[in-house]
């Protein structure tokens, strides 16, 4: 029984060892391009942790990336690659945005619940094709999600110049450009700060960071998702599917009934990912409105071994990586580029060395199994 | 046991870090800004900061020719400036924090490069309002001189005007192309103005129109940028102009290897196109970002710096076509008509139009 904390033990190291390892990679190429690795780690910490507003800028940073974590995971656990969480979140944030600035004189307490379910919505609608490919004709999702991305970025491009673009901007005749953007979405739709409620506990964060009630929002669901896989029957079914689908189903579990119940679920939580910035950071949808985090959800999952905590704390570290990223940029002149490289020693490290470290203690627990039988 | 030594080792390791930033964090006092590098601070220098779009240097085109801009005004006034520039991640969900960091940072001057960073210029220009700000085509409500922001705004479409003049005199085929990047109203204003350009000296040209795609990808996808180019010519366009920031390289490509001519956008194409491409560039379309920045720099240097609009148009020379030792044989027949034009529109003889609308109204109005 010793023997298996230290297990646990050595998993939880891993991720640090990896950290460290990044860290001396980055040291590196810190060094390679001239600058003082010591005094550029310094001010990232510093930077990051020692101004209130840089973490509260983690944490919005990190909200969106739970979210479309937490989408691949139940994806990856049922068996299935969800590579289409990017144009699930873009249709879900397009249809809230849309459903924002359309509907008026609603209270909050409707409209802004209302927007999150249609974007809920839209995100599975998304889903939809491809598990129903999967599932009746054997289409790979790897595939059909991919493509559907494409598709999903053409679509809300069109949607937004050419249907539905807000021409009234007040530009000046013959100069200037107008964003290329939906109208304004009303203010009961629009998702409130943190800063009243941390005010009661003596925090008084800055008004500049957009830090909302997504990010706890966030936290709940990762709750709620491991009470889903761990201690209910579906969670069960969604296992054991995932693990092996000829053994389920010899066992009396449908597969393609879980796959498509968990893939559609995948695309309820993806179709949120978005209304963090959209409600409270933008207030509207544009051509530009940040895209990657269907894709950086991925190798969140990974780093979290799809564990709703891992995902959570992964999400964590992107959302120190980006602000410390910014405070290296400003404040220690290290070019952007040189920033991504870190940031891919530091993703890639912990990717691997999970991996070597799992693969470790498979095999010693294999030997320990074989000498017990011996 | 050879995960005892790995746990040991990690951990080692885990403390040196954490050790080095909790001794480091302890030296610094609570100061949010951690400590510049220690050279006497010259008293004073006037801090520019600028923040590109995504893609940063390296464009060849936009923001290429903004850090052209800074580059002179640090050559030029020396001590006198310290320049810094930034770059948002690849979602450029940061643009708004970048921004508020060099404000705080108390830079003097910062500039916002493309009108993706309108609403976070007015942002952050209302919390800083003893600092600066260069928003590159933009449009912000409601400002007057003496705002803190300065809109430097373009009239792409009279420069569009001019080198369309130049391809509807130019052309032998009476078929000439047009290779835009995303389909956005900005770049719609660089075709309403070139195809107004053609038809108004050769109401008999033909003018092919297509866009390379819907996304930003579209400014960097030179191979697209060369197919399209290529179906153009082999539908007999003999002239190509492209306004599709870095895919314009293809059709730069596409033109030189079919033996027919094109039109460079934003900088001096015929300088950065390689050797053998040269005499098949006909002439670029000049955007001078760099000149605005230099401009807005130098101003706030004088301490004439302005808020509300700067428009730079043919007249203030913001806009033009390029000459240069490659092209000037082959645009001398022209030029004297192409100073004429410019000199209407400076007049404002020629009123050029600027979208689809006001291109199909000018189009009635031309003399049949």
């Amino acid at each position: 029984m010793r023997k298996r904390y230290r297990y646990v033990a050595l998993e939880l190291a891993s991720p640090l060892v990896a950290i460290a390892f990044a860290v001396l990679v980055g040291a590196v190429v810190i060094a390679a391009i001239g600058k003082n690795p010591v005094q550029v780690y310094r001010i990232m910490f510093t930077f990051a942790f020692r101004r209130l507003d840089s973490v509260g800028i983690m944490l919005f940073g990190a909200t969106p990336l739970i979210f479309s974590g937490l989408a691949v995971a139940i994806s990856f656990r049922a068996g299935l690659f969800n590579i289409g969480v990017e144009g699930q979140y873009l249709i879900g944030t397009f249809l809230a945005a849309l459903a924002g600035f359309a509907l008026k004189g609603l209270p909050s307490f409707v409209h802004l619940p209302l927007v999150i379910v249609v974007a809920a919505l839209g995100g599975a609608l998304w889903s939809l094709l491809p598990i129903y490919l999967k599932v009746r004709r054997g289409v790979h999702e790897v595939i059909s999600t991919i493509m559907l991305n494409y598709i999903a970025f053409s679509l809300i491009h069109y949607l937004i110049a050419d249907v539905f673009m807000d021409k009234q901007q007040g530009l000046m005749p013959g100069v200037g450009n107008p964003l290329i953007r939906l109208p304004k979405i009303a203010a009961s739709a629009l998702m409130p700060r943190m800063h009243g409620f941390l005010a009661l506990l003596g925090v008084d964060l800055p008004r500049h960071v957009y830090l909302n009630w997504f990010f706890p929002l966030g936290l709940l669901l990762a709750v709620a998702v491991h009470y889903l896989i761990w201690r209910t029957a579906f969670g069960y079914e969604l296992r054991a599917v995932g693990h092996n689908p000829a053994a389920a189903e010899a066992a009396g579990i449908d597969p393609a009934a879980v796959q498509i119940r968990a893939f559609l679920l995948s695309g309820l939580i993806a179709g949120v990912t978005g209304l963090s910035d959209l409600l409270s950071y933008f207030g509207y949808m544009d051509l530009d409105f940040p895209k990657g985090y269907g894709f950086t959800g991925i190798a969140v999952a990974l780093m979290g071994k799809n564990s709703p905590l891992g995902i959570v704390l992964a999400a964590l570290l992107f959302g120190f990586l980006n602000r410390g990223a910014e405070g290296v940029q400003t404040f220690a002149g290290v070019p952007m580029d040189t920033v991504v490289i870190l940031q891919g020693v530091m993703i890639l490290s912990i990717v691997v060395a999970s991996a070597v470290m799992g693969r470790y203690i498979r095999r010693q627990e294999r030997k320990e199994a074989l000498g017990a039988s011996w | 046991m050879t995960w005892r030594r790995l746990a040991v080792i990690g951990l080692l390791l885990l403390f040196v870090v954490a050790a080095v930033g909790a001794g480091c964090a302890k030296k610094e006092a609570p100061a949010p800004t951690p400590a510049q590098p220690a050279e006497p601070e010259k008293p004073k220098a006037l801090r520019v900061g600028l923040v590109f779009d995504i893609g940063g240097r390296g464009d060849l085109s936009f923001n290429d020719a903004a850090y052209a801009g800074l580059e002179r005004a640090q050559k030029e006034f020396g001590d006198k400036v310290e320049t810094k520039y930034l770059e948002p991640s690849a979602g450029g969900e940061n643009r708004e924090q970048l921004l508020r960091l060099l404000a705080e940072d108390k830079y003097d001057l910062i500039f916002g490069v493309g009108f993706m960073f309108t609403e976070h210029v007015a942002k952050v220009a209302q919390e800083f309002p003893d600092t600066k700000f260069g928003l590159i085509d933009g449009f912000i409500d409601k400002l007057t001189e003496s705002s803190n922001i300065s809109c430097l705004l373009f009239k792409e479409n009279e420069g569009s005007f001019l080198v369309g003049a130049a391809a509807g005199l130019k052309t032998k085929t009476n078929k000439v192309g047009f290779v835009g990047g995303m389909k956005i109203p900005l770049i719609e204003k660089f075709e309403a103005g070139y195809i107004a350009g053609v038809k108004y000296v050769n109401p008999k040209v033909t003018v092919f129109s297509d866009y390379i795609g819907t996304t930003g990808e579209a400014f960097k996808d030179p191979v697209r940028g060369k197919e399209l180019a290529l179906s153009q010519i082999k539908k007999g366009a003999d002239i190509v102009y492209h306004a599709s920031g870095a895919s314009g390289i293809g059709v730069i490509e596409a033109c030189s290897s079919q033996k027919k001519l094109v039109i460079g956008v934003d900088s001096d194409q015929s300088l950065t196109a390689k050797p053998e491409q040269r005499p098949y560039v006909l002439t670029s379309m000049l955007k001078r970002v760099d000149v605005a920045v230099y401009e807005t720099i130098k101003a706030a240097l004088e301490g004439k710096f302005q808020g509300g609009y700067q428009v730079f148009g043919v007249a203030e020379d913001g806009v033009g076509y390029a000459v240069n030792e490659y092209n000037q044989q082959m645009i001398k027949d022209i030029q004297d008509r192409l100073e004429e034009l410019k000199k209407k529109i400076i007049s404002g003889e020629i009123k050029v139009p600027q979208d689809k609308k006001e291109l199909a109204e000018f189009e009635k109005a031309l003399p049949k």
